[in-house]
């Protein structure tokens, strides 16, 4: 009784609440705001706010073309691939103290899962056996390079900060990290930890791959890269993926560094995160997709291995002073 | 349930492709132009793509010339169904001043069915949106391939 009542609430944490269900109205709710605030602050009027779902439910019901020159399995299953480990992220991130999968070493789950979707697009795109997907998916591992040393970066400095207090050594723990939070007051107020703030928002963007780091997807140049022969179902796959990324990095940010414990009520807690990812998301993907264009390949690399890591850099360092 | 959805999602969506066909530029500079700030297509769920596997709506511009129309055939028959094909100008409509020239072998309408005309040279911005909408009155009809 007890393993099924257990196997009962995985399910439903899987499925429904942090889980598929959940990610799959907000991002898409999520990615329409992104798209209506880019539109307002270009003084356009705009898309309406459920505009993401329309446009999955009309790829759903449209025709999908699989290439000849495809290998057909690892063409339809990538995707589904992606989704799969993204919408797992979602639930070893805390809302506010609440933990659904407690367990000792989740952010290095997270840091393995988070670089599965953007395999999954280099999967995908080389399976469809397109010129255009070929140039797209070296320059999706570029921008993988790119931004996952400043991550990591990152979250070791937190994991320093947060674990110094609780047990003296590096965790890896979001809930530690929550757990130190509730005591000490949150991460943002540590001005040590400020830097390594302003590098993860520049990270967004670049995982989610919205305007200034889209190089992968560049419409105008490369035909959408990965995407080019994906049609139907499977895109509107990719979109969604895409959209639950754009959540599952902002409330990885509200958990890094605004955590904490709280309201005592579940809902509110809720209403706050979601709340605190649609300011940040406005903040590092909305705006800056407003105001800049496309950067080249090797300036994505050398933006990122210069302003994100010498951030972080300073973080970790003034943490390992015990600032 | 899902039909429903999805029959209501078909006309809040569309995703145009734009091909020149020998065009002079001045079409596509205006189709171009709706997606920005004055007219603002993307207020109808507009957008425009890279590739035509992704697009509903295809917008033909240029006179058919003998060196595009094998590429044009081969880029409208990538273009999963429902498709609409919208010819935009007088070029594809009726060759225009090109017409009778060695290298051009339009109409459009002799190579693939066209559901939508627009008419003039370049024609206006207004005329374009009001094709946009009759596209999607004929995207409504066409039942897809679930």
């Amino acid at each position: 009784m007890e393993v099924l009542k257990t196997l009962l609430l995985q399910m439903f944490y899987v499925l429904i609440f942090p889980g598929f269900l959940f990610c799959f109205v907000f991002g898409m709710f999520l990615s329409g705001i992104d798209r209506k605030m880019v539109a307002r602050m270009q003084r356009r009027i705009g898309p309406p706010i459920t505009q993401p779902f329309y446009d999955f439910f009309k790829l759903v019901g449209k025709d999908h073309i699989i290439p000849r020159k495809a290998s057909k399995k690892a063409f339809l299953l990538a995707p589904i691939f992606g989704l799969i480990s993204i919408v797992i992220i979602s639930v070893f991130i805390p809302i506010f103290g609440f933990n659904f999968q407690g367990s000792t070493a989740d952010i290095i789950v997270i840091l393995y899962l988070i670089t599965i979707p953007a395999l999954s697009l280099v999967f995908g795109g080389s399976s469809s056996g397109s010129a255009y997907a070929s140039i797209g998916i070296s320059r999706e591992m570029v921008t993988m390079l790119s931004y996952e040393l400043p991550l990591v970066m990152i979250l070791l400095s937190i994991g320093k900060k947060a674990g110094a207090a609780i047990n003296g050594n590096v965790t890896f723990s979001l809930a530690d990290i929550g757990k130190y939070q509730s005591l000490y007051g949150i991460i943002i107020s540590k001005w040590a930890l400020i830097p390594a703030a302003i590098a993860f928002l520049l990270i967004i963007p670049a995982e989610v791959g919205t305007v200034p780091f889209d190089v992968a997807e560049a419409e105008t140049e490369i035909c959408e890269g990965p995407l080019v022969e994906y049609s139907g179902l499977y895109l509107g796959i990719y979109k969604l993926t895409q959209a639950v990324k754009m959540f599952v990095m902002g409330s990885l940010f509200i958990a890094l560094f605004f955590g904490g414990s709280g309201f005592s009520n579940i809902f509110l807690n809720i209403i706050l995160m979601i709340i605190g990812v649609i300011i940040t998301i406005v903040i590092s993907v909305s705006f800056v997709r407003s105001i800049l264009g496309r950067l080249k390949v090797e300036q994505t690399l050398k933006f990122f291995w210069t302003v994100p890591t010498a951030l972080s850099a300073i973080s970790l360092i003034l943490v390992y002073l015990k600032y | 349930m899902l039909d429903k959805i999805i029959e209501k999602s078909r006309i809040k969506s569309p995703w145009i492709y734009h091909i020149n066909a020998g065009s002079c530029n001045g079409c596509d500079i205006e189709l171009i132009a709706l997606l920005g700030p004055r007219f603002d297509v993307e207020r109808f769920g507009v957008k425009l793509t890279g590739t035509p596997k992704h697009a509903d709506i295809v917008f033909v511009t240029g006179p058919v010339t003998a060196q595009t129309k094998d590429r044009m055939l081969r880029v409208i028959s990538q273009v999963p169904d429902p498709k609409v094909i919208v010819s935009l100008g007088s070029c594809p409509m009726s060759c225009n001043v090109f017409k009778g020239s060695y290298s051009v072998v339009g109409p459009l309408e002799k190579w693939v069915p066209v559901d939508v005309s627009i008419g003039g040279c370049a024609p206006k911005p207004e005329a374009i949106i009001d094709g946009l909408i009759k596209a999607l009155d004929i995207l409504k009809e066409k039942r897809g391939v679930k």
